[in-house]
């Protein structure tokens, strides 16, 4: 899918701007005695030796503060970590259905689905999968139990990229994490539902550690809807995750997070990995859309020849919210193909900074891909850093970016206003169109309905803020 | 009283005062043809009687079926029955046309239209306009050339259904075939429901198609003169020079 043409290709190595942000290692958190442990196949002595160097990072670190450009700063120190615990629920038991979190329960639409994890702060709280899937060899289940269990893709890939020492609380989550989500679709199957994990913060106090480990076999394909959700609630509370998917040989997965912390003073440090195996296609979609303090370090590595990717994402920041994220797309291998496509707003007194890299590997030969990064302000108190950056090291190559800051077209509402829609009717067109173009990609109604109701919401939300707006103009 | 009436209005845009008393009445069922030089106001009268946020309406009123809306929101004028097709039309990406007509029309109603019912009202304005119906599921004016823009403004006319509309230059960019569809188009309109138009154009060639009762002549934000069809064919031979130079003569 080389869909940049040559000749307008940046061909020369170039630092466009210079990026804060470095993408991971890619031998992630795996020291000599980790690679032993996995070659051998031994997924708790692999496990029990990451924990325990994540561990003595955590007791050595701060809570991290990146200070950014002007009026950056992305800042965990008023998190109080010491009043925050590990809250246990009843385990999922086989038979019973538990009934859902409310936070999930009002928010998952209504649908077929392959299976559906379930976390409630620090506990797996329900776990259901489809009996065919089950039969045809696909796993899905606690990542402890599949630690326990010895399973052979956790040995191969857990924190294969995911590394534990940038800062204190990645090396909460890599030393703390409990419960946790494992798939795994084995070679050649093809499911067409998706398969939902989710996690819920439940209540003030609560530090949620989420760990994520799927493998797509050889030529599996697959859906996958992560859900980030909490409770409303007054306090502090701290969402941690460590998420992975690797994608063997001409697998192929539509990946999206529907994450929404919703109002409370939540506190959410995620960092994602998905990795794309030769010739395998993953497209992935991340929707941000609400949380007091939202560091997020998206990376979607293309590890082998012939591997695409499309990677879209949202945002959408209100009140007093600050989104923080560093999206890479990573090529390690030629040819390949990547496509990065991310549109947001902010409402509000809300400020998100979205970084966007494009790193091209030496040897990564003949890969093609785009950036491009759209937003829209929608209050004089908001404020939007889009910085794109692209880091080429091989010659035979084309990256480029683009993209738009924008305010409200005041023409486009008044065109739709002499239409007959009111000014907030025509300013939610204007905004849900906006998202459109990524949004429509999601290619899956029910959870397109899902985000396009929650940004209707927010859109309702910011009306006084949107109308002030227009008349200070 | 005219469903449309127009009194003395003078309107600024950033402190530079562009009309400068305009006086114009027009009735449902009446053609009307304002034409001017470059500059001389006309788009700004159009856009200022759809209430534009910009156009600060400093002296003057405009009466609506009645109503006072000088003051009143673009989409209040709207639901009034007024309509305005754009000399540049705006793009709107992610809004298929079909359902940007349907939120408008929808806007008008208490009760949301029903599927069949806009299918049906759909599928007549396609025929009108002479469009393909796929047309109609692509995003509003987005990458639409010069000519497909004006149709798609007077496919929402027919589907709005206005009793009094104002085109902005829809000729302008029309090749002969589009300019007979879409002027046909309003001619039908006008026929079956009565419309009124003020048609705002600098060429005749529309004019053969929908015979304008009155022609009103913009000289720098002011209507300098008034007449029937000959008006136009005089202004064809004379250019506005000679105008100029009499009204200047008379001021
Ligand atoms: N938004 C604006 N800001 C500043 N000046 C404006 C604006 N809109 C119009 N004007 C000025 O007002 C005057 C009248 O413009 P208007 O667009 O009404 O002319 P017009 O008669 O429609 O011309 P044309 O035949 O070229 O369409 C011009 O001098 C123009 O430059
Ligand atoms: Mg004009």
């Amino acid at each position: 899918m080389s869909s940049v043409p040559k000749e307008t290709a940046a061909k020369r190595p170039r630092h466009r701007e210079a990026t804060l942000y470095q993408p991971l290692a890619g031998a992630g958190a795996r020291d000599g005695a980790a690679a032993s442990a996995a070659e051998d196949g031994d997924s708790a002595a692999l496990l029990a030796h990451l924990r325990e160097r994540a561990l003595a990072t955590y007791e050595t670190s701060e809570l991290p503060v990146w200070r950014r450009s002007g009026f950056w700063t992305t800042s965990y120190a008023p998190l109080d970590l010491g009043a925050l615990e590990v809250r246990h629920h009843e385990p999922a038991t086989a038979d019973a259905a538990a009934p859902l979190p409310d936070a999930a329960a009002r928010t998952l639409p209504e649908r077929p689905r392959a299976g559906r994890i379930v976390q409630l702060d620090g506990s797996v709280v329900s776990i259901e999968l489809d009996v065919s899937l089950a039969a045809r060899g696909v796993r899905l289940c606690s990542l402890e139990d599949a630690a326990a269990e010895g399973s052979e893709a956790f040995a191969r890939w857990y924190s294969k990229r995911l590394t534990a020492d940038r800062h204190k609380l990645e090396a909460a989550n890599a030393a703390f994490w409990s419960g946790g989500a494992f798939l795994h679709v084995p070679a050649g199957v093809v499911v067409e539902d998706p398969f939902e994990i989710v996690h819920v913060v439940g209540a003030p106090g609560s530090a949620q550690h989420a760990r994520v480990l799927i493998v797509g076999g050889p030529t599996s394909e697959f859906r996958v809807h992560e859900y980030t959700l909490a409770e409303s609630f007054d306090g502090q509370a701290l969402h941690t995750e460590g998420f992975e998917l690797y994608l063997e040989d001409g697998a192929r997965c539509r990946l999206a997070h529907y994450q929404d912390l919703g109002s409370a003073e939540i506190y959410d440090s995620t960092t994602r990995v998905v990795a794309v195996g030769r010739d395998a296609f993953c497209h992935w979609l991340p929707a941000l859309l609400g949380g007091h303090l939202v560091r997020q370090h998206l990376e979607l590595a293309v590890m082998e020849a012939g591997g695409d990717m499309a990677f879209r994402g949202i945002f959408f920041a209100e009140n007093e919210e600050l989104l923080d994220m560093f999206a890479v797309d990573l090529h390690e291998a030629g040819p390949s193909g990547g496509d990065v496509h991310w549109r947001g707003a902010a409402a509000g007194s809300s400020r998100a900074s979205m970084e966007g890299l494009i790193k091209i590997n030496p040897g990564a030969q003949q890969t093609h891909t785009y950036l491009q990064i759209h937003t829209v302000m929608l209050s004089p108190r908001a404020r939007i850093d889009a910085i794109p950056s692209v880091l080429v090291s091989a010659d035979d190559v084309s990256a480029s970016h683009g993209g738009s800051v924008g305010e409200l077209d005041e023409d486009v509402i008044f065109y739709m206003q002499s239409r007959g829609l009111d000014r907030t009717a025509a300013v939610r067109v204007l905004v849900e169109g906006f998202f459109e173009p990524v949004l429509g990609q999601l290619a899956d109604e029910p959870l397109e309905a899902v985000v396009r109701a929650r940004i209707a919401e927010k859109l309702a939300a910011a009306r006084e803020d949107i109308e002030a707006y227009a008349a200070g103009r | 009283m005219a469903e449309l009436e127009i009194r003395d209005l003078h309107v600024r845009i950033e402190e530079l005062e562009i009309l400068k008393g305009v006086d114009l009445s027009i009735d449902r069922g009446e053609i009307h043809a304002l034409m001017g030089p470059n500059g001389s106001g006309k788009s700004t009268l159009a856009n200022t009687l759809l209430g534009h946020p910009n156009y600060e309406i400093t002296q003057g009123a405009i009466i609506f079926a009645g109503q006072d809306i000088t003051e009143a929101e673009p989409h209040e004028r709207a639901k009034a029955g007024l309509f305005l097709a754009f000399q540049y039309p705006v793009s709107i990406p992610g809004v298929s046309i079909a359902n940007f007509l349907r939120m408008a029309i929808n806007a008008k109603r208490e009760e949301p239209i029903g599927v069949k019912e806009f299918r049906g009202l759909l599928e007549r304005a396609v025929e009108l306009l002479d469009v393909d119906r796929s047309f109609t599921s692509r995003p509003l004016n987005d990458g639409f050339s010069g000519g497909e823009k004006k149709r798609a403004e007077i496919l929402q006319m027919a589907m709005l259904a206005p009793d009094i509309a104002i085109l902005d230059e829809t000729d302008s960019g029309l090749d002969i075939d589009a300019l007979r569809t879409v002027a046909e188009g309003v001619a039908k309109l006008h026929a079956s429901q009565g419309l009124g138009a003020l048609i705002i154009t600098h060429y005749q060639r529309i004019l053969h198609y929908i015979k304008p009762q009155f022609v009103h002549i913009m000289l720098d934000g002011r209507i300098v003169l008034r007449g029937g069809e000959e008006l136009v064919e005089r202004l064809e031979r004379e250019g506005y020079d000679q105008i100029r130079q009499e009204h200047s003569a008379v001021v």
